[in-house]
């Protein structure tokens, strides 16, 4: 074949292809819901758990009869990007899901540079926006349509420490771990400010890279300050479980957290028996006394579908799509200023089994906060625990 | 080439692309038609430093120098945002200088390495500076208001500019001391040409369009990030070169306009894109060597062949 | 004392899997001068294939370090083969072309980060450890797993070096990689040298795959970071140079450790990138580089 065909039919192969791929045309009233988290890279799990569990609670809403607005039935779909987890990307993203997509609401959003990027063009076209991210710069005043789908370090701290502090009365000095980003930083915050309060010395706070495999050198630095508590804040599962293994190699044994630790499975995976003792403060357990049926059953598909337990990030998820039905149920309208103004005010059921609405006033200067119940768990046995569940 | 026949085909070029950039309403194309822009602009560069014989891998630290320098003075220092950009530029160009005086020892293999760690170092370095916003980004980078519809224009302007600069350096004597240089340095300085200075001055031009594509990029997404200017946009530039042709001044360009399409076309399949734009990449340069330029150019019939005008050319 | 004991042997136990790492990039580079990005890939396939049998392995009755050795040969297996299509179907053409086998080396990251999330999903996976237990050399504590990687990883290396210096094989790889004219006109076939080249380096990544699984963090994207600390012991070390190579490894896995130790772990990051320019300040083609 010349080059001239090969071109040609290379051509004609990719229009075909655009053609088969194009949206399908819509039967029935349907809202689409953008949704912005990573989907490739490290973080890919929760992309597609978020994913799975936004489909989850579309299919639910639509097999319990969909959304009543003004005598219309409407239905939710999912639409979801890869942000990759920086702005450049969150900005594609965002462009795509708005303007190209029409999207108005976004369901969830993962990642606070993405989001930023998100936020920044949401607003100026009036769009809602569901996210997951931890920067309290997202959500003042200034961010009437921006809320938040699941618990930050400034929920969860104050509690998990203050239950741990209540536990282990002997402990007096805790170092703590973040990875470098956004994150790591505003978890490292909140949480010196909380160890503080309750009188532990906070011996050293380090940060490190994400994306490192090598854990030793940074395992025997936090041991050489011999603290009575390793607190590994913001860490994700797998590279805690590494650096606890190692500290166990190097001897130290003491107070283990991984503060918004949010599973026990990349935990164990790395850490196997030196996971054993951990506390975390977003986990969520899925053991038949804690657990309802209901979420026990989700869990199960979740572990097929994405090869892991769901946690308190993907959760947040399927719980905005509930909270949105109730919000344009209760302003009867499908325009994101209106549902927006009545957000705060609805309550709707959230997947942990109860009956929530929002706060925040105190905190964020505006109601945007899901009241989720905050659940201390540990590792015990090798089975993640729950030992303690405040609703705020 | 005839000096006619590239004139003409650039006022073409140029025009059409201005045009669009006007007339062009769809907010999402409009900023796809931005992502273009900037991408061709570093598509060229690299090329650019290309014909001396070396691959400046650094560019994405240094499109990240220039967004940041630009984003800086003009949400702390409030800087109006064309003096920025333009700032940000001749900053970047300036520290490049720094950088290739010291780097361009190391040749080749050497140079591109050096220019992927010094990329991933100052990645990580902005992460630690909280007065550029950390991971989290720096945001709140907006032109004024007024400049809200003109935007696509000022870019592609802007661009076609540096283009143009880049086209003309080409062509001129200091291109052909480049190649000069690519072919057989030793040769160039036996005839007392200063090869090292005319290397500087080479990466000083490229990385000030890089920094100023960096500027753009900062204005046009209101939100930059480390993670934005990683290796990967470096590796995406060399792409589109070779994805168009490294051979032509125009290849840059067309590789930059395919696959950044390609790009935002297949954002839509979740986190399969990287898997798309990568068999992209793999098949041609697999199949297309050359090139999309080389391609056509080997549709051209040779001359001394043709008898009968140009409609042979049309039964390949 | 006791601690600089302890950093030597994490020194030592990191600088090990750098080393088997980027003695197949500085192979490759020097026979065939491709810089070569997918090796962490080659890398990774063979550390997933090894998490991921050896669990269904020990569920179904094989002792720990029986089923380890059938998970790591098949791991190293399927390595083989990908490096072998990649070689074959690509950088065939492209040898000495250094712009051009980057690119190709580029798509096809992205391609197999698309496949690899695909095949393995992006959950870590843990692998039990085979070689339970730690033992104290000299005032530090080392664990058996670690210390059979190290052993392993240095005798890799030196039956490389043994073969390069003593084989038919190995003398036609550094002819090679010395003037390729001159050795295919001495009758050395250039094809067939390259593609074992590439195999053998293939090898030993796929070999420190399959040992870093039980002891380290298995995901699909294990390979980038590897690389990129490859690649800077490779620079230092000097592209082409196997003593090189183990010299950049040892020097970067030692920064790391003091660094990681002494300070922040991610100005240790910074601070390796920092006296990568350095060392090329004074030796522009690395340590121990020739053309």
């Amino acid at each position: 074949m010349t080059i001239f065909n090969k071109c040609a039919t290379s051509a004609a192969a990719i229009l075909v292809a655009s053609f088969a791929a194009a949206p399908m045309v819509q039967a029935e009233e349907v809202i689409k819901l953008g949704l912005s988290t990573p989907l490739s890279g490290a973080a890919a799990i929760w992309g597609k758990g978020a994913e799975f569990m936004c489909e989850t609670a579309a299919e639910e809403i639509r097999e319990a009869g969909g959304v009543s607005v003004q005598g219309e039935t409407y239905f939710f779909e999912c639409l979801s990007y890869d942000n990759k987890y920086n702005a450049a990307e969150g900005t594609k993203v965002a462009q795509a899901l708005f303007n190209r997509e029409g999207v108005k609401f976004i369901g969830g959003s993962l990642g606070t540079a993405p989001v930023r990027a998100l936020q920044s063009l949401a607003e100026r076209q009036g769009a809602l926006v569901f996210t997951t991210a931890w920067g309290a710069s997202l959500k003042g005043p200034e961010h009437p349509t921006t809320f938040t789908q699941m618990n930050t370090p400034g929920e969860i701290l104050p509690e998990l420490i203050g239950y741990i502090v209540e536990q282990h009365p002997g402990a007096e000095s805790v170092a703590m771990l973040n990875p470098n980003d956004a994150t790591g930083q505003e978890t490292e915050e909140i949480a010196a400010t909380v160890w503080g309060e309750q009188d532990v010395e906070i011996v050293a706070s380090d940060y490190y890279e994400r994306g490192t495999t090598e854990f030793q050198p940074i395992a025997a630095r936090l041991a050489s300050f011999d603290p009575d508590i390793i607190d590994l804040g913001a860490t994700p599962p797998a590279d805690a479980g590494a650096i606890f293994k190692e500290l166990d190699v190097i001897g130290w044994d003491g107070v283990k957290v991984v503060e918004v630790g949010t599973g026990a499975d990349g935990l164990k995976a790395t850490g196997g028996d030196a996971a054993e003792g951990v506390y975390m403060g977003a986990g969520v357990t899925f053991n038949a006394d804690t657990a309802t049926e209901h979420q026990i059953k989700v869990n199960e598909r979740a572990k097929e579908a994405i090869g892991e337990s769901l946690n308190a990030v993907q959760i947040g998820f399927y719980d905005s799509l509930f909270a949105l039905k109730a919000a344009m149920e209760a302003a009867d309208s499908v325009d994101p200023q209106a549902v927006a103004e009545a957000m705060p005010d609805v309550t709707f059921k959230t997947f942990y089994g109860s009956d929530i609405g929002f706060y925040g006033e105190e905190r964020y200067g505006r109601v945007q906060q899901m009241r989720l119940p905050i659940i201390v768990t540990q590792v015990q046995n090798g089975e993640l625990v729950e030992v303690g569940r405040l609703t705020p | 080439m005839l000096k006619s026949t590239s004139t003409i085909s650039w006022l073409v070029f140029a025009g059409a692309a201005l045009l669009l950039s006007l007339l062009l309403q769809d907010l999402y194309l409009r900023s796809v038609l931005n992502l273009i822009a900037i991408s061709a602009l570093l598509a060229v560069s690299l090329r650019f430093v290309m014909l001396m014989g070396e691959l400046n891998f650094a560019i994405a630290a240094f499109v990240g120098i220039g967004a940041y320098a630009a984003g800086y003075m003009s949400t702390a220092m409030e800087v109006p945002f064309w003096l920025a950009i333009l700032i940000a530029g001749i900053g970047t160009g300036i520290v490049s200088a720094a950088f290739g005086a010291v780097t361009l020892r190391a040749k080749g293999p050497y140079f591109l390495l050096i220019g992927f760690a010094f990329t991933e170092a100052i990645r990580v370095a902005y992460s630690k500076v909280p007065a550029l916003g950390g991971t989290s980004g720096m945001v709140g980078i907006f032109p004024p208001i007024a400049m809200d519809p003109w935007m696509p224009f000022f870019v592609m302007a802007t661009v076609i500019v540096l283009l143009l600069i880049f086209f003309i350096l080409e062509r001129s004597d200091f291109g052909r001391v480049l190649f000069a240089i690519r072919e057989k340095e030793e040769v160039a300085r036996s005839v007392g040409i200063n090869t090292f200075i005319y290397k500087i001055a080479t990466i000083a031009f490229a990385c000030f369009a890089a920094g100023i594509a960096g500027g753009l990029h900062a204005f046009v997404n209101n939100v930059i990030s480390p993670g934005d200017f990683s290796y990967l946009m470096a590796a995406f530039a060399l792409a589109y070169v070779k994805v168009g042709g490294e051979d032509h001044f125009f290849g840059p360009i067309l590789g930059a306009i395919f696959l950044v399409s390609l790009s935002a076309y297949s954002l839509g399949f979740g986190g399969d894109e990287h898997f798309i734009y990568g068999g992209a990449i793999v098949l041609v340069v697999l199949l297309l060597p050359k090139g999309a330029v080389g391609a056509i150019a080997n549709m051209r019939p040779k001359k001394a062949h043709v008898k009968g005008g140009g409609h042979a050319a049309l039964e390949q | 004392m006791q601690t600089f004991i302890q950093l030597g042997a994490t020194t030592l136990q990191i600088g090990a899997v750098y080393v088997l790492f980027s003695l197949g990039l500085t192979l490759i580079f020097g026979v065939m001068r491709i810089v070569n990005f997918v090796h962490g890939h080659i890398f990774a396939v063979a550390a997933l294939v090894v998490a991921y049998l050896l669990p269904i392995l020990v569920g179904g009755g094989l002792a720990a370090p029986a089923a380890y050795v059938v998970a790591s040969a098949c791991g190293i297996a399927v390595s083989l083969a990908l490096g072998a299509i990649i070689y074959l179907f690509g950088f065939r053409y492209f040898q000495r072309d250094l712009v051009g086998s980057f690119i190709l080396s580029i798509g096809l990251v992205l391609l197999l980060d698309g496949v690899l999330l695909h095949v393995f999903g992006g959950a870590v996976r843990g692998v039990p450890e085979i070689f339970p237990g730690s033992v104290n050399i000299a005032g530090a504590q080392i664990t058996v797993q670690r210390l059979f990687l190290c052993g392993v990883a240095f005798l890799m290396a030196g039956i490389l070096y043994w073969t390069l210096g003593h084989t038919k094989l190995g003398r036609a790889l550094r002819a090679v990689a010395y003037d390729h004219e001159a050795a295919m006109m001495m009758g050395v076939p250039y094809a067939r040298i390259a593609f074992f080249g590439f195999l053998i380096a293939s090898l030993l990544a796929a070999i420190a795959g399959a040992l870093i699984a039980p002891v380290s963090i298995v995901s699909p994207v294990i390979g980038t970071d590897y690389l990129i600390k490859g690649f800077i012991a490779v620079i230092i070390g000097g592209l082409g140079s196997v003593p090189g190579a183990i010299l950049g490894s040892l020097f970067v896995a030692l920064v790391e450790t003091l660094g990681g130790y002494y300070f922040d772990s991610s100005y240790a990051a910074i601070a390796i990138f920092a006296l990568v320019i350095v060392v090329l300040l004074f030796r522009p083609k690395g340590m121990m580089g020739r053309a």
